[in-house]
């Protein structure tokens, strides 16, 4: 069975094309500047160089055309014969509300739901909606399922989703706690159930990471999240590439009169020019960070121990959350990797380490491999208190001190 | 319909206002000026108003190098290409937007949507000279374009249906609240704000109180964002007499009589923030047009 996948922006469609007996990717590509001059559509089969070509979109559904058409032309190394052997395509969609719980499979009723979300999610639903409409246009008949970021958190308790504001903001805008990168958090899950050799989800705790340009991380007990760490929208919570999460909501009021700022400045200022980049004053980019902290930059040392601590804070709210000692499985991408923060932390903490948690498989606690935690680019690692110390001891309580990750083999 | 690119002639104010909004919504922009001399001006002044809203944290720098490769500033028209409409943004006289607008229809052709902005002439009077005015009407952005969120569009006479809905669409593309205005002298916003300016600038003139007293009360007092004295400035003081002298002369009513403060002012050259010095001094032109400690004239 052969499944396309879709990610709309407002004038980009990111692609993949999957086989899905085997699991494997058959082509991805993107199209960009879609409505404008130049646009352009990269396209990368398999294992063949990639082709680039500006032909002249539009709109969604000329993209989604354009998409097709290359997937099943031969003289550019489509890798479909014919644009029917699309079984089925998927969507992702960024906000579900409290409306879905899992992936839906599309049909009025669900178009009506999603619509209904706009609001939580304007900048996104719109788009992901139009390539909907595209598919549905150019791919009739062919079943579209969507797959909401919001999704897999929608087991939270009220208690953990509610903010402490006057209750009727959340029965007449929804305003609520709903978390994002669902997606990511599930399959970091499932890979940990994997590796953890068919661990039953009732008996475990654990936190999953997702260290990307945007990070958060999930609590999950007994095969459900229980908390996160993104709120109504994905500013909230870790330090990030460039948001700030956390902050204390008065201080944004303050900021705004002292600097005479905009709330769309405001806006910009938080989720743009903040977090390692507004930190450091370097870069985005905690490889960028980390070698200007190596040559004696003071603030871009600071950024990272900012990111590490408030980390740290989190994973240990979140192990008292939990009542118990958890597994942490993290996943993250080149840019706000882990493997430079936590060989760095070895060589800090040098002998230090056996005071803390153990890392490793779950199943092979000790083995403790000193291997890294990847290759730059993407990594996963699963991080493991030791089960014969209480939680907090596998934080190291020292200020800008990460939490204690020794050396853990790649589950992959 | 869909805006892939669009001509602005007049790279003043608000023509590098409206470049800017456009370029950020993903338009090409050909920016139009004078000359080559004044076209290389145009785009460092570009280039620091965006600095300056970066240094405010409105925009990053990858948002001020996307908007710069969509504004091509030229000299010449003959480089427009094809546009999907062309919007003029030339100083507030007859004369000149007519002569641009006879221009544009000779180089765009006669289906081309041709948009004045302008505040206070008459749409229908600048269209007469196009030999198919119905495909012309008018506009008019606040300063700065960039973060006021509405904009006014007036039909000439003429001006089709079809025209109108275009123009709409592209206010909406911009992300912009469109609000639909008669043709009539000021419009909503400049007909509006052009006597609390002017009464506010007597009542300096009187000695009622000093510039940043009256700015004071009038801002505090109404919840405004600027008073209008730090507003007039803003604008630009030699605008703001044109904007009256254009009222007065329309309307023949007294409450648009320009202060003689104001006609004094401008000449001698105290023309708000772009001059560094108008009913407040400023230390820095180009920067964020905060008033210094110091009051300027009077």
């Amino acid at each position: 069975m052969i499944v396309l996948v879709l990610n709309c922006g407002s004038s980009t469609v990111k692609f993949q094309v999957f086989e899905m007996e085997e699991e494997k990717t058959l082509a991805t590509g993107l199209v960009d500047r879609i409505g404008m001059a130049e646009a352009t559509l990269t396209y990368k089969p398999e294992g063949k160089p990639a082709h680039r070509e500006s032909p002249d979109i539009l709109d969604h559904g000329q993209a989604v055309e354009q998409i097709l058409a290359i997937l099943s032309d031969r003289d550019r190394d489509g890798v479909l014969t014919d644009r029917s052997q699309i079984a089925a395509v998927g969507h992702r969609v960024v906000h579900g509300g409290e409306a879905f719980t899992g992936s839906a499979l599309i049909d009025a009723k669900v178009l009506a739901s999603i619509k209904e979300c706009v609001d939580l999610a304007p900048l996104h639903n719109p788009h992901n909606l139009r390539g909907v409409s595209a598919c549905t246009r150019v791919l009739s008949g062919v079943p579209q399922v969507a797959v909401f970021d919001t999704a897999f958190h929608q087991t939270m308790p009220e208690r953990a989703f509610l903010y402490a504001l006057p209750y009727v903001l959340y029965k007449r805008h929804r305003i609520r706690r709903y978390g994002f990168h669902g997606t990511s958090h599930s399959y970091v899950y499932q890979r940990y159930l994997t590796a953890a050799g068919g661990a039953r989800p009732e008996e475990q705790r654990v936190i999953t990471a997702h260290l990307g340009n945007g990070c958060s991380l999930a609590a999950i007990r007994n095969g459900r999240v229980v908390d996160t760490s993104m709120g109504m929208t994905p500013l909230e919570g870790l330090v990030m590439g460039t948001r700030c999460g956390d902050l204390d909501p008065a201080l944004i009021l303050h900021v705004m009169g002292k600097e005479e700022l905009s709330p769309s400045q405001a806006t910009t200022m938080m989720n743009k020019h903040s977090g390692l980049y507004g930190v450091s004053g370097v870069s985005s980019d905690m490889r960028e960070v980390l070698e200007e902290a190596g040559q004696g930059n003071r603030q871009a040392r600071l950024a990272v121990d900012v990111f590490c601590y408030r980390l740290r804070k989190y994973i240990g709210s979140y192990a008292a959350a939990l009542a118990g000692k958890p597994d942490v499985p993290g996943r993250s991408s080149g840019r706000t990797q882990e493997p430079g923060v936590s060989r760095r932390r070895r060589g800090e903490r040098g002998g230090r380490r056996q005071r803390g948690g153990r890392v490793g498989h779950p199943h092979q606690r000790g083995a403790g491999h000193r291997t890294g935690h990847g290759a730059v680019g993407e990594s996963e690692a699963v991080r493991r208190a030791d089960p014969g110390e209480p939680p907090t001891a596998s934080i190291d309580p020292r200020p800008c001190a990460g939490p204690k990750w020794s050396g853990a083999p790649s589950i992959s | 319909m869909h805006f892939r690119k669009i001509a602005v002639v007049g790279g003043g104010t608000m023509g590098q206002g409206i470049a800017q909004v456009a370029a950020s919504a993903g338009i090409d922009v050909v920016l139009v000026e004078v000359s080559e001399e004044r076209a290389q001006q145009v785009q460092r002044e570009l280039s620091a108003k965006l600095d300056a809203q970066i240094a405010k944290w409105g925009l990053t720098t990858s948002d001020k190098r996307a908007i710069l490769a969509r504004v091509h500033v030229t000299e010449d028209k003959a480089h427009f290409g094809h546009v999907d409409l062309a919007v003029e943004a030339v100083p507030e006289r007859l004369a000149v937007k007519q002569a641009v607008f006879v221009d544009l229809e000779r180089i765009l052709g006669p289906d081309v949507v041709k948009i004045t902005h302008t505040a206070t002439l008459s749409v229908s009077e600048i269209s007469q000279v196009l030999q198919h005015p119905e495909r012309a009407i008018g506009m008019h952005f606040l300063s700065p374009v960039h973060r006021v969120p509405v904009v006014e569009v007036v039909r000439g006479l003429a001006t089709s249906d079809d025209t109108f809905g275009t123009v709409k669409q592209l206010i909406a593309v911009l992300g912009k609240t469109c609000v639909e205005v008669n043709e009539y002298p000021g419009y909503i916003t400049t007909r509006g704000i052009v006597p609390m300016l002017n009464e506010a600038m007597h009542m300096v003139m009187e000695g009622v109180a000093s510039a940043r007293d009256v700015d004071a009360a009038l801002k505090l007092g109404f919840g405004l964002e600027m008073g209008p004295l730090g507003m007039a400035d803003r604008i630009g003081l030699d605008q703001v007499l044109l904007w009256m002298e254009s009222l007065f002369h329309e309307l023949g009513e007294m409450k648009y009589r320009p202060c003689p403060l104001l006609r004094k002012m401008v000449l001698a050259g105290h023309l708000g923030i772009k001059s560094g010095k108008g009913f407040f001094v400023y230390s820095d032109p180009a920067g964020s047009g905060q008033p210094s400690a110091a009051p300027g004239t009077p």
